[in-house]
């Protein structure tokens, strides 16, 4: 099944998508590409500004289509570029198995809604693949407006800075407010207090630790309620320690990430000391948030199954949740061959995906033993990060067990820890001996992503 | 002063601190070991108290666990394998997309015909799951004892007997049950008269069901016993019917006489003269329901002995297709209270007749084969489509070419149509699956791709877990 280029034309909303997809017809923006023997679906992931790639897919019968960007227009300019690679033959579309996350988007597609010619609506002289593809000339700058931007970006840094000094001044202060008041008042009506402080934060620049306070209420709900004035304390200690770090070295890019933004995903690819580790990985678990400022967060957990190296590495992407479900870029337990770059760090964790080859049934199932001893896994992390609010760890042979009230443990085989496991643990993941559980400590709570077991390799339950 | 006695006295001292801070009080001078590191402003020492605390409470405290923690036992592995790991993803996603339970039960009970089960993290039953198959029970079994708060199986052998009875719980004990009625069903008879006084009613009705598994004259006395002593009503009509499926009729009453009132036996033909059903249609809403209500109060034999007939008779004059609401009552009769000869010979005859949604009413009571036999006729004959077929054929059907009866050649023609749309057929494909023997199913397949469809296509989902599964079930 054959299309041709006046096909993408035609599909493409306006110009500025064509153009965008020209920019991404090059084979290197692409990894994962096939097509079902029949010719009729193509699919393939394709790098974004993301931690994760986007799945792009399409019905070459009736040109129906998807992308898993968070982009409004339809096709987006990922689904354009799918299909001018085909259209052109830029790459070879080896006839493959259809991989669930194809099937899945079938089974979901109501009725066939052929893909309208766009020029239905839109003149087709307002789009022109001639000036799509052609590339611009790069302008020569002058000297002199280099050095104006310069200045420029850096007087923009000083007052970031300065906005966020002055916010981390109001959260101290807050923060002092809450312990004259009182921690049972706080704890009480943390929703509506973390709310004001995490707006004013927003107002000074300091949008990360804002998101944090934001859901700090429900990190401490989440305790029993004995608990809270003790995780009060923590969480509060924490921010004051990453207040007065901020103060210290505001230039640092790793406290800089965890209190204002994160570097965009060149600056990263661009940092020769960033990490990259090329290995292979599993898919613990996909964890997908809506957070209290209206972003959906979506963690990627990965599991790194070689002997040494960072043991895990986190995908992160942040989409507006008014972009509506968008589909997981991968499936829990598949493994891949891959490189990651790490966001630079003392304990590199956040990463993105560089490139992922085509997936393999590889390795020896079993996992690599824990690293270090449990009691150091829980504690080492915060010496180097002591605002730290999750720790990943990869814990020994042990179980899951019950106390009298309905709560569930993590129990260590050689009986010598045992650690409160938030959410339910039904079926198998507690009738069965767990070899290795990759979980999520956080705040005296286990969150189990994965584990494996006698049965094999069982995923974790929110 | 030791690094170990300081971290004891810091430990000691955060109570105080902690509740300080609850109660909106200072609470440096409860922590003289910083006060270096706190310094003489109080605004200060506070934020830094705050913070060393947090950091001592965060990483060296944790929540201990209470001194009785319960583990549950290892979740058993059952008598057939788990289906092998490359179809698992089919499997789970098959589970996910089924809505309702009725689908899963179907999808599970089709694994278990032929001879493999779930992985238990893609699916376990629960406890109360009566429709799962029996291989599940140990499984049932665990899930009941995880929600009892058990922490041990009780259970040592696999042999049922009165002794260990209390020992095994209740899905074991109905599948023990089940083994030992087809290996000696006198032993599986002696064991309920012992046993079935101290369960309740529900657990009697289960466990008396399990008695229609070779049911015969030897179980004629127990089941009188049940009709004049149980003290269940729904007890005593499963034990009534099954004594009129061995022949053994209650006195009629008045009733049966009310109900022969609206049929009458007339002859017909010259030479071989044959007997004929009439039916006299009731005349208004209210005689309606009361011949239903009279249909569902009968039996069988009482109703064809009323008529002046042996059932077998009555089944052989019936006049079909007459009136299909007499037609369903006759069937129900059948189906609880005919012996397995009279459901044979009716299945036969309604099958002939074009009648096949009755077929599906007699079809539990019918051997897979026969099932399988009469979907397969139904199919070609009558032209139904495959989800009729399929509840007719139940989870162990193995037809050969499916696809070449009428309907499959509808189905092919449907998904030709220039109008057609990739949500159109999905029960009828479902269907064809699980009807579909394992060569079947792979031919199928290759001709629905040619005729068009997608090798990807989600409603082919079945017909792929179908022609990839190895058949290991018992073939009878």
């Amino acid at each position: 099944m054959a299309i041709d280029l006046k096909a993408v034309e035609q599909l493409a909303t306006d110009q500025s998508s064509l153009k965008a997809a020209a920019g991404l017809a090059k084979p290197a923006k692409w990894s994962g590409i096939g097509g079902s023997p029949d010719g009729a679906l193509i699919w393939g992931e394709c790098a974004g500004s993301g931690a994760n790639p986007y799945r792009v897919m399409a019905d070459l019968r009736d040109l129906g289509n998807k992308c898993t960007c968070p982009s409004r227009k339809f096709p987006c300019k990922h689904v354009l570029g799918l299909l001018w690679l085909n259209a052109e033959a830029v790459v070879p579309f080896a006839p493959a198995d259809t991989p669930a996350w194809v099937s899945d988007w079938l089974g979901r597609r109501r009725g066939t809604s052929p893909a309208k010619p766009a020029n239905a609506v839109t003149p087709p002289g307002e789009k022109d693949l001639r000036a799509a593809r052609a590339v611009e000339p790069e302008t020569v700058e002058d000297p002199k407006d280099v050095a104006r931007r310069e200045a420029q970006a850096a007087r923009r840094n000083e007052e970031t800075e300065r906005a966020i000094f002055d916010a981390l001044d109001a959260l101290e202060q807050w923060v002092g407010d809450q312990l004259r008041l009182g921690l049972s008042g706080f704890i009480d009506d943390a929703t509506a207090r973390c709310r004001r402080i995490a707006a004013r934060l927003v107002d000074g620049k300091a949008a990360v630790l804002a998101g944090r306070i934001d859901e700090l209420p429900s990190r401490l709900l989440a305790l029993a309620a004995a608990d809270r004035p003790r995780g009060a304390v923590v969480e509060l200690g924490k921010l004051v320690l990453l207040a007065r770090a901020f103060r210290a070295t505001p230039r640092d890019a790793e406290i800089r990430r965890a209190v204002a933004t994160s570097e965009t995903r060149e600056t990263v690819l661009a940092d020769p000391q960033a990490p990259r580790v090329n290995g292979h990985w599993e898919v613990l678990a996909e964890q997908v948030q809506t957070r209290r400022d209206g972003l959906v967060s979506q963690t990627t957990w990965l599991l790194n199954l070689a002997a040494s190296g960072p043991r895990f590495a986190m995908l992160l992407d942040f989409f507006p949740a008014s972009a509506g479900r968008r589909g997981s870029v991968f499936t829990p337990g598949e493994r891949f061959q891959g490189e990651l770059v790490f966001y630079p760090s003392q304990q590199p964790l956040r990463a993105l995906l560089v490139r992922r080859d085509a997936a393999e049934d590889i390795l020896a199932p079993e996992w690599p033993a824990p690293d270090a001893a449990l009691s150091h896994a829980l504690t080492r992390p915060l010496l180097a990060e002591p605002w730290t609010i999750e720790i990943p760890l990869l814990l020994p042979q042990g179980r899951i067990a019950h106390d009298d009230s309905g709560g569930n443990w993590w129990q260590a085989a050689d009986g010598t820890t045992s650690l409160p496991v938030a959410g339910n643990t039904e079926g198998l993941l507690a009738g069965t001996k767990l070899t290795r559980t990759a979980a999520i400590w956080s705040g005296n709570r286990l969150t189990i992503l994965a584990a494996q077991s006698p049965w094999g390799r069982i995923g974790g339950h929110d | 002063m030791t690094e170990t006695a300081g971290a004891e006295e810091i430990f000691e001292a955060m109570g105080a601190v902690v509740t300080r801070w609850t109660m909106g009080a200072t609470a440096a001078s409860a922590a003289p070991f910083w006060r270096t590191a706190l310094g003489d402003d109080p605004v200060e020492a506070e934020l830094r108290l705050l913070a060393l605390s947090g950091q001592f409470l965060g990483a060296t405290v944790t929540v201990e666990a209470p001194s009785a923690l319960r583990v549950l036992p290892d979740i058993p592995p059952l008598a057939l394998p788990t289906v092998p790991e490359p179809l698992r993803p089919l499997v789970r996603r098959m589970l996910a997309a089924s809505k309702e339970a009725a689908s899963r039960t179907e999808l599970v009970h089709f694994l278990a015909a032929r001879g493999w089960t779930t992985h238990p993290a893609d699916w376990m039953p629960d406890a109360s799951d009566e429709d799962a198959p029996d291989v599940y029970a140990a499984w049932r079994d665990w899930s009941a004892f995880a929600a009892a708060g058990a922490t041990t199986r009780r259970q040592t052998s696999d042999q049922l007997t009165t002794e260990n009875w209390e020992d095994f719980w209740p899905a074991a004990r109905k599948a023990a049950l089940i083994g030992l009625r087809r290996r000696d069903p006198s032993a599986a008879r002696a064991l309920l008269e012992a046993k079935l006084d101290g369960e309740n009613a529900d657990a009697r009705l289960r466990l008396i069901s399990l008695l229609s598994e070779r049911l015969s004259d030897d179980d004629v006395a127990f089941l009188e016993g049940l009709v004049a002593n149980d003290r269940a009503p729904k007890v005593k009509a499963l034990a009534t019917s099954m004594l009129a499926r061995l022949g053994h009729r209650p006195a009629a009453g008045e009733d049966i006489a009310e109900l022969t009132g609206f049929f009458s036996v007339k002859t017909k033909g010259l030479l071989r003269r044959s007997r004929v059903i009439e039916i006299e249609r009731p005349k208004t809403p209210a005689q309606w329901q009361r011949r239903k209500a009279l249909f569902d109060g009968t039996d069988l034999m009482s109703f064809s002995g009323a008529l002046g007939l042996s059932p077998q008779d009555l089944i052989a004059a019936w006049d079909w297709n007459v009136d299909p609401a007499a037609d369903a009552g006759l069937i129900k009769l059948i189906a609880e209270t005919g012996t397995d000869a009279q459901l044979a010979q009716a299945a036969g005859i309604v099958s002939e007749n074009d009648a096949t949604g009755l077929i599906v009413a007699l079809a539990p009571r019918l051997e897979p084969a026969e099932r399988a036999r009469f979907a397969a006729a139904s199919l070609r004959a009558h032209g139904i489509g495959f989800e009729m077929a399929q509840m007719i054929a139940g989870p162990a059907a193995r037809l050969d070419d499916p696809l070449s009866a009428p309907s499959g050649a509808k189905l092919l023609a449907e998904i030709r149509r220039d109008d057609a749309k990739p949500s159109d057929h999905v029960a009828e494909f479902h269907a064809l699956g699980l009807l579909a023997s394992q060569t079947a199913a792979q031919q199928t397949l290759q001709r629905l791709t040619a005729a068009g469809l997608l090798q990807a296509d989600p409603r082919l989902d079945m017909l792929r877990l179908n022609a990839a599964l190895d058949d290991k079930g018992e073939t009878t």
